[in-house]
C-alpha cells in the first residue's frame, strides 16, 4: 500500500498528476509554509503543489551562491531547485512573512526566477483580535489578486467544497495518527511523512482516497513495529523520510511529531460556523493553527507539544533543527527546560535541510535510546 | 542565574570617560566627538542608576520605537546596541557571547542576541530591567530575543508585532499593537503616557531626520568632509536617543564641521583615494583599526543604503501615534525589511553614483541573514553600474571571526582592483 | 632595471626573473621562520643561476601572507592581484581562477588586460581545501594519488556534506562501515564534489566565466578536477608551474612598474 505513495514521490517535484492537471490547461500555484491558506487555490481550480527543497541533504552551491552560506539550506534547498528550472511548471507561487530565510528566498525567486504570479502574505506573529484582521485582508487579497491571475471569481460555494475536501483529508491524517496510539503501530513514522510528502503533490481528491484505503488496510492489518522507547520529533520542516527510518532502524519508536511538514500541517479544521464567510473560517483556522516557532508567545506551541506527548504517550523528544533556522533555535533552551519540568528528556540535533540521519546523528541517536531505556 | 560577572555598564562608563579626557588632551578633536562621548555617558548613566534614582527602566531591542519609552519618563536601555558598545569600548563581549552559548543558544544565533542573552544569564553584568519591550524588527532574532532575556531576566515583557508590509490594514495593526505597548507600560510602571510630550518627541524626530538628510547631502562633497567610519555614531543618535534634544544638538554641530570643512575645501582624510559605499556593519573590535586602515589609504564611507538614509516622508506632532508608526516604516534600516522590490534595491546603484562611490564593501556578518541573503541582490545591481564590491566575512561582536591582519589583507587586495579599475 | 617576484607563503617562498617578458630565472626554497632570511635564500638561489648579481638593479615586488615584512621590496601587492597577473601572462585567454591552496580556497577574475576584477574566498572552514583531501585520503587508508585514480571509476557520488570537516569525516566513515559498505571509488568522488561543489558556490558568486585556470596544490589532482570540469561543464587550464604563479605575477607587476619608470 505504502508503494503507491512512494510511487508518486519517485517523480519529484513534479509528479504524474502535476503532469496531468498542467495538460488539461490548468494553472499550478507554489505554496511554502503552513500559513499559506490551500483552500483557496483549490477553490480557485489550481492545483496547489508543496515547494521544498531536495528530498535529500545536497551540495548547494547555485543556492549558497545566491542566500550566501548562513541562510538555512531549506530556503537555500528551494532556490536551487528553482534556479535549475526544477520548478518551472508553477504559474504561481504564493509564500508568507514567516521567517527570515523563507522572506529572502521569495526576494531572490522574484527577481531570479520570476515565476508569473508571485504573492507574499504578512504574517503576524500574535494570536489576537487584530492580528485576526490582518490576517483576514492578507487573505483576502490574495483571494483577489488570484481571481485576477486566474480570470474567474472564487465563489463562496466553491471555498465551501474545497474546506471540506481539505477537512476530509485533516480527518483522515487524524485517523492516521490516532493509529500511532497504540503501543504497537502499524506504520513507522517514516512511512507516515512518505504518506504526507505524496499529499503534497496530488490533488486532495485523489489523495483523500488513496489516504481512505491505506487507513482501511492498516486497520485490519496484524502489522506491528516495536521499539525501544517512544519518540516524537519536533523542529525545523522535514521532509526526508529517511532521517526518521535511521531512528526507527535503531529502535525508536516514532509514534508522532511537532513538524510543519505533518502535525502542524494537518491539526486543525477549518470550523464554518454560523456568521462567517468562508475566508473568515479559512483565516481563523489558518492563524490559529498549531503555531511555528515565530508566533508569540512560545506558550502556545510548548503546551500542544506537551498535549502530543500525553496523547501518543512520549518518552522521549528529538528535536531536529535546521543551522540557522533561528526561530527554533531561540526556543530550544525553553522548549528543553519546560519538556524537563515534566520529566521528558530532550536530544538536540543540528542538522541541515534534507539530512538522512546518518553518521554522527545515528550515534547521538544510538546514546539517547540507550539512556531513555536506562530510565525505564 | 550563573556565576556573577563584572558590571558592563560602569564598564562602558569608564571607557567613555577616558576617552572624553584623552580627547581633551588632543588638538583637533571636533566639537562634536566630546558631545558624542558626552551623551553615551549620560545614556549609561541613566541605565546604571534608574533603580536607585527610583526610575522604570524598560530593556528594548532594535528599531524600536523609543519615543513612547521617552515620552512616558521611562529609561530606555537598548539591547543590541549595549552589546555593540561592550564589544567596542571594553573587549569583553566574549565573555556574555559564551554566556549565551552556555544558556543552550546555537552558534547561529548572532552574537548581539546571543551576547545579550548571556549579559542577563550572568549575575550583575546588566542592571536588572523593570520590563523588556522588543519587537521583529529586524529578523527573527529580535524576535525571539525578547521572550528569552524575559524568561532569563524574570522581567515581564510586551512584544511589538510590526507588520510586514505597509497596507492600511497593516498601519492599523501596528498603531493598536503600540497601543498595546502602552497599556502594558502604564500597567507596570504607574506611570501615564504623556501625549504633549510625545507630540514634542515627534516634532524633534522629525528635525533630527531632516538633518540626517542634510549631513547625508553634505557627503557627497569631493573630498567627503565627513569622517571614513563616523556613519557609526550617527546610527547611535536613533538608537539612543529618537527625538531627543541632544540628538538635534549633535547632528546640528556635526552639519557646522561639515560645512566648515567643504568651506575650507578639506577632506575627512588628506589624501581622498577610495569613496566608499558600507553595506550592514563593521566589526565593531575592528574599528580602531578600520580607521587607521581608512587614512593610510585615503578610503571613506560616503554612504550606507540601508543605514543613513531615511525613506520617504514627514512626521506630525499632531497625530503622534501613528507617527511614531510612520517613522518606523522610514527609519533606514526598515528600507531592506518587507519585500526587496526593485525600486529598493535600484536605490543602491543610484546612491552609488549621486555619491561618486568607486567601491562597496558588504560587512557580511555571518550572525546576520537577511542582510546576507541580499549580498547577491546588491552585487549584481552594483556590478550593472560598475561598481566593484568587496565582501568582507565578519562578526559584528566576536573577536575570533576576522582578525586585522586578514582584514587589511582583504582591504589591501580591494584597493589594488580599485586603483586598476 | 630586472623585474624581481617574491611570493613568501607559510610553507614555502617563490622568486621569479623577469627580463622584459622574458622568465630568466626561479627559484623555490622552504621558508624561514624569518621571512627575509627565507627571502634572501630564495633569491640567493634564483641569481645563483643567472649572471645577474642582486647588486644589480632590481625592482622587486613581494607578495604572500608574509611577504610585506621585507626589506628588500619595494611594493607589496595582494597575492590576489598577482595570482590574476600571472595567470594571464600564461594564458590571455583566461578570465577566472580558481586557487585551491593547503587552507583556502580562492576564486578570481580577470579583465583581458589581467587586471583583477573581482574575488571570492571561502569561509573559515576546513572543508573544501587541500587539507581535507589528505584528510579524507588518510581516513580511507589510501594514498592522495590512489584516491584521485578511484574516483575515476565512480559509479554515484554519495552524499558527503561539504559543510563542516568534521560532519564530514563521520559520513565518511559511516560509508565505509555501511554493509554493503558503499564503494571506495563512490566515496572518492563524493568527497571530491562535495569540495567541488563549495568552490562552485564562490565560482556563481562572482559568475563563472570562461577560460578558466586552476592553480595550487590541488590542481594536480586529476580526479578532483575531472569532477569540477564536470560540474562547469567544460575543460580547465592547469598550469606546469602551479606554483610560482603568484611570484611571476609579482614580477610582472615589477616590470610594468620598471616600464612606467617607477
Amino acid at each position: 500500500m505504502i508503494e503507491k505513495f512512494r510511487e508518486i514521490n519517485s517523480s519529484f517535484p513534479q509528479t504524474s498528476y502535476v503532469k496531468e492537471h498542467k495538460s488539461s490547461g490548468k494553472k499550478v500555484i507554489g505554496w511554502l509554509c503552513t500559513y499559506v491558506p490551500e483552500e483557496i487555490i483549490h477553490a480557485a481550480g489550481a492545483l496547489p503543489v508543496r515547494i521544498t527543497g531536495y528530498q535529500q541533504e545536497q551540495e548547494l552551491d547555485d543556492g549558497t551562491a545566491y542566500l550566501y552560506v548562513n541562510n538555512c539550506s531549506f530556503s537555500r534547498s528551494c532556490l536551487q531547485l528553482a534556479l535549475r528550472g526544477e520548478y518551472d511548471f508553477l504559474d504561481g507561487v504564493v509564500g508568507g512573512s514567516t521567517c527570515d530565510g523563507v522572506r529572502r528566498l521569495f526576494d531572490l525567486w522574484r527577481k531570479y526566477i520570476g515565476t508569473d504570479f508571485h504573492q507574499i502574505l504578512s504574517i503576524p506573529r500574535k494570536f489576537t483580535e487584530s492580528a485576526h484582521e490582518l490576517y483576514l485582508s492578507q487573505v483576502t487579497q490574495f483571494k483577489q489578486h488570484l481571481e485576477e491571475f486566474i480570470g474567474a471569481p472564487i465563489t463562496d460555494e466553491a471555498l465551501v467544497k474545497s474546506i471540506e475536501l481539505y477537512n476530509e483529508t485533516r480527518a483522515l491524517l487524524k485517523q492516521l495518527y490516532d493509529l500511532r496510539k497504540s503501543d504497537n503501530p502499524p506504520i513507522t513514522g517514516s512511512e507516515v511523512l512518505e504518506v504526507l510528502e505524496a499529499g503534497f503533490r496530488m490533488p486532495k481528491e485523489a489523495f483523500n482516497q488513496l489516504l481512505g484505503e491505506l487507513i482501511d488496510v492498516l486497520s485490519k492489518s496484524n502489522a506491528e513495529n516495536k521499539g525501544r522507547a517512544r519518540l516524537a520529533v519536533v523542529g525545523s520542516v522535514l521532509t526526508n523520510a529517511e532521517f526518521i527510518k535511521s531512528i526507527e532502524e535503531q529502535g525508536g519508536l516514532v509514534v508522532t511529531d511537532e513538524l510543519c511538514t505533518s502535525t502542524r500541517y494537518w491539526s486543525d479544521p477549518v470550523v464554518l460556523d454560523e456568521g462567517k464567510t468562508p475566508l473568515e473560517a479559512i483565516a481563523r483556522r489558518y492563524l490559529n493553527n498549531f503555531p511555528c516557532a515565530r508566533m508569540y508567545p512560545s506558550d502556545e506551541r510548548f503546551d500542544r507539544i506537551i498535549q502530543l506527548i500525553r496523547d501518543f504517550r512520549v518518552e522521549g523528544v528529538v528535536s531536529q533543527i535546521i543551522r540557522y533556522c533561528v526561530p527554533y533555535a531561540h526556543d530550544l533552551p525553553l522548549l528543553i527546560k519546560k519538556l524537563d519540568a515534566i520529566n521528558v528528556p530532550v536530544l538536540a540535533l543540528d542538522v541541515e535541510y534534507g539530512s538522512s540521519g546518518s553518521g554522527q546523528i545515528a550515534t547521538r541517536v544510538q546514546a539517547f535510546l540507550e539512556m531513555l531505556e536506562a530510565r525505564k | 542565574m550563573m556565576d556573577g560577572s563584572s558590571n558592563k555598564i560602569e564598564a562602558i562608563i569608564r571607557a567613555c570617560s577616558v576617552i572624553t579626557r584623552m580627547n581633551k588632551a588632543l588638538p583637533d578633536v571636533p566639537e562634536s566627538k566630546n558631545m558624542y562621548y558626552k551623551m553615551l555617558t549620560d545614556y549609561f548613566t541613566r541605565v546604571q542608576r534608574a533603580k536607585e534614582e527610583g526610575n522604570f527602566l524598560a530593556a528594548h531591542t532594535v528599531f524600536f520605537p523609543t519615543e513612547i519609552l521617552y515620552a512616558m519618563d521611562i529609561v530606555p536601555m537598548h539591547t543590541e546596541t549595549t552589546t555593540w558598545m561592550i564589544a567596542l569600548f571594553t573587549g569583553e563581549a566574549t565573555e556574555l557571547v559564551t554566556a549565551g552559548a552556555e544558556i543552550g543558544l546555537a552558534s547561529e544565533i548572532c552574537t548581539p542576541h546571543r551576547g545579550i542573552a548571556g549579559a542577563f544569564s550572568l549575575k550583575n553584568a546588566l542592571p536588572q530591567p523593570d520590563a523588556i519591550v522588543w519587537s521583529n524588527l529586524i529578523c527573527d532574532n529580535t524576535a525571539k530575543s525578547g521572550e528569552l532575556i524575559a524568561e532569563l531576566s524574570g522581567s515581564p515583557g510586551y512584544f511589538l508585532d510590526h507588520p510586514f508590509q505597509e497596507s492600511q490594514q497593516e498601519r492599523k495593526y501596528l498603531i493598536g499593537e503600540l497601543k498595546g505597548m502602552i497599556d502594558f507600560l502604564e500597567h507596570q510602571s504607574g506611570k501615564k503616557m504623556n501625549w504633549d510630550k510625545l507630540s514634542e518627541i515627534v516634532a524633534f524626530m522629525d528635525r533630527q531626520i531632516e538633518l540626517f538628510r542634510e549631513i547625508c547631502e553634505l557627503r557627497k562633497a569631493v573630498p567627503t568632509p565627513f569622517s571614513p567610519l563616523g556613519f557609526m555614531d550617527l546610527l547611535t543618535m536613533d538608537y539612543f536617543f529618537p527625538g531627543q534634544p541632544e540628538a538635534i544638538e549633535y547632528l546640528e554641530t556635526v552639519r557646522d564641521e561639515l560645512k566648515a570643512k567643504i568651506a575650507a575645501g578639506k577632506g575627512a582624510v588628506d589624501n581622498e583615494r577610495f569613496r566608499l559605499m558600507s553595506l550592514f556593519v563593521p566589526p565593531m573590535y575592528l574599528m580602531g583599526f578600520l580607521e587607521k586602515l581608512s587614512h593610510e589609504y585615503g578610503a571613506v564611507s560616503v554612504t550606507e543604503p540601508f543605514f543613513t538614509h531615511w525613506g520617504e516622508g514627514k512626521l506630525d506632532p499632531n497625530k503622534p501615534l501613528e507617527s511614531v508608526a510612520q517613522k518606523a516604516y522610514m527609519i533606514p534600516e526598515v528600507q531592506m525589511y518587507g519585500p526587496m522590490n526593485d525600486t529598493k534595491i535600484q536605490r543602491v546603484a543610484d546612491l552609488a553614483e549621486e555619491y561618486k562611490v568607486d567601491g562597496a564593501v558588504y560587512y557580511a556578518d555571518t550572525g546576520c541573514r537577511h542582510t546576507c541573503a541580499l549580498i547577491k541582490l546588491v552585487k549584481d545591481t552594483l556590478s550593472d553600474v560598475d561598481i566593484p564590491m568587496l565582501t568582507l566575512d565578519s562578526d559584528v561582536v566576536d573577536p575570533t571571526m576576522t582578525s586585522e591582519e586578514e582584514t587589511r589583507e582583504k582591504f589591501e587586495g580591494f584597493f589594488e582592483l580599485l586603483e586598476d579599475y | 632595471m630586472k623585474a624581481l617576484g617574491i611570493d613568501i607563503g607559510s610553507l614555502t617562498t617563490k622568486v621569479v626573473i623577469l627580463d622584459g617578458n622574458a622568465i630568466v630565472s626561479s627559484s623555490v626554497v622552504d621558508s624561514d621562520d624569518e621571512a627575509e632570511v627565507g627571502a634572501r635564500q630564495a633569491i640567493a638561489q634564483a641569481l645563483g643561476q643567472t649572471e645577474f648579481s642582486l647588486d644589480g638593479n632590481y625592482y622587486v615586488v613581494s607578495t604572500g601572507a608574509r611577504g610585506k615584512s621585507i626589506s628588500l621590496n619595494k611594493k607589496h601587492k595582494s597575492i590576489t592581484s598577482c595570482l590574476a597577473r600571472g595567470i594571464h601572462h600564461l594564458f590571455p585567454s583566461a578570465r577566472m581562477g580558481i586557487d585551491i591552496g593547503a587552507e583556502t580556497g580562492l576564486v578570481y577574475k580577470m579583465n583581458e588586460r589581467g587586471k583583477l576584477k573581482d574575488w571570492a574566498t571561502h569561509d573559515k572552514c576546513a572543508a573544501g581545501t587541500g587539507v581535507f583531501v589528505k584528510q579524507m585520503a588518510k581516513l580511507m587508508q589510501i594514498s592522495m594519488e590512489e584516491m584521485s585514480q578511484l574516483s575515476f571509476d565512480a559509479k554515484t557520488r554519495p552524499e558527503i556534506s561539504g559543510t563542516c570537516a568534521v560532519f564530514a569525516e563521520s559520513e565518511v566513515i559511516s560509508h565505509v562501515h555501511r554493509d554493503p559498505p558503499t564503494p571506495m571509488a563512490d566515496i572518492a568522488a563524493g568527497i571530491y564534489y562535495s569540495i567541488v561543489s563549495r568552490l562552485m558556490a564562490l565560482c556563481k558568486r562572482v559568475g563563472i566565466e570562461k577560460d578558466v585556470v586552476v592553480t595550487g596544490g590541488v590542481a594536480l589532482n586529476k580526479g578532483l578536477i575531472n569532477i569540477l570540469e564536470q560540474e562547469l561543464g567544460f575543460k580547465v587550464l592547469v598550469p606546469d608551474t602551479a606554483q610560482s604563479i603568484a611570484a611571476l605575477g609579482a614580477a610582472i607587476i615589477a616590470q610594468e612598474q620598471i616600464e612606467k619608470g617607477a
